[in-house]
């Protein structure tokens, strides 16, 4: 460092000392006192709890848990609305119990999902089934 | 640094009576730290009229934080950097800190006028220079230059290396030399 740099940084640090010392002379320091000591009274200190959530980490967490459990929410509801209503019934029950018109209707709601492991049997048309034959259909499906 | 290490005592001291509940211990830190808090928010850029409070502010979030502090710097050099944080709170709220009449300083100082003169449009410079600056390079020059402190205080204050201290310092330094020629 030359002789020159090193009368800037000399002058470069007084001029920093001397900034802001007439504002911080004027500053009435004893009212200061006073005022912070009022003021720490007023206003009660904030709970642990209160600090705790007001942490930018934590509402970081928090709101990555809301979102998940949103999420699982709504795929929960998704999945649910995609399983048609009368397949959960019959599937759990005895099938004979049924009458013709519900093994259709049960066999038609199987028709959507299944359609590609059992071509032949729904590309004939369930009209020209049996009751027999629609059970039958029914534990394939099942099985 | 005997006497750093006495200061530092008595605060402590101070600090653990506060939180005993002792307001007047509070109103002493209060008395013993306002001065040099406010000389470094005046020269970080806080205008005159809002000093009182932008210092007021400052002891009470570090007096509500004071659970926090560890020792790993002096008191003062803590509540520096809380009041950094106060002012530049305060900047984002009115947009812009308000920038301080440039010769408020000199008016108090004796001397020749033009010397005077010439002193003030240098800490003109100097002010503009400084609000230029990153944050992070205003504090810590401000804490190096103004305040005399080491880049380890500084460095324990701030949550970073005194190396990283160092950088910033000289950077500010450099920039700081540009405004003033």
């Amino acid at each position: 460092m030359n002789m020159d740099e090193e009368l800037q940084d000399a002058r470069l640090r007084e001029l920093a000392r001397l900034l802001g010392s007439g504002a911080a002379e004027r500053l009435d320091v004893e009212r200061t006192a006073q005022a912070v000591v009022t003021r720490l009274r007023e206003r009660p200190r904030v709970t642990l709890t209160g600090w705790v959530w007001m942490q930018p980490a934590w509402l970081k967490i928090a709101a990555a848990i809301v979102l998940l459990l949103g999420a699982g929410v709504v795929t929960r509801v998704l999945v649910r609305e995609r399983i048609p209503s009368a397949l959960v019934a019959p599937l759990g029950e005895d099938l004979t119990d049924l009458t013709s018109d519900q093994l259709r209707e049960t066999v038609g709601a199987l028709e959507q999902p299944f359609a590609d492991e059992s071509p032949g049997a729904l590309d004939a048309g369930l009209e020209s089934l049996n009751t027999i034959e629609l059970r039958a259909l029914l534990r394939t499906l099942e099985s | 640094m005997p006497q750093a290490q006495s200061v530092a005592a008595a605060d402590a001291v101070l600090i653990a009576a506060w939180q005993g509940g002792d307001e007047q211990a509070a109103a002493e830190l209060v008395r013993r730290h306002a001065r040099a808090l406010a000389r470094f928010l005046a020269a970080a850029g806080a205008p005159e009229a809002d000093l009182d409070d932008l210092v007021q502010e400052t002891f009470i979030r570090a007096f509500r934080a004071v659970g926090r502090f560890r020792g790993q710097c002096q008191f003062r050099t803590w509540l520096l950097t809380i009041g950094g944080n106060v002012l530049k709170d305060a900047a984002r709220r009115f947009q812009q800190v308000r920038v301080v009449p440039l010769d408020d300083d000199l008016r108090s100082r004796d001397g020749d006028p033009h010397e005077t003169a010439v002193a003030g449009e240098a800490e003109g410079r100097l002010r503009e220079g400084l609000e230029r600056l990153p944050h992070m390079q205003r504090e810590v020059f401000l804490l190096r230059a103004q305040q005399g402190l080491e880049y380890e205080e500084i460095a324990a204050a701030l949550g970073t290396s005194p190396g990283a201290a160092r950088v910033h310092y000289h950077h500010a330094v450099k920039r700081l030399k540009e405004s003033l020629q």
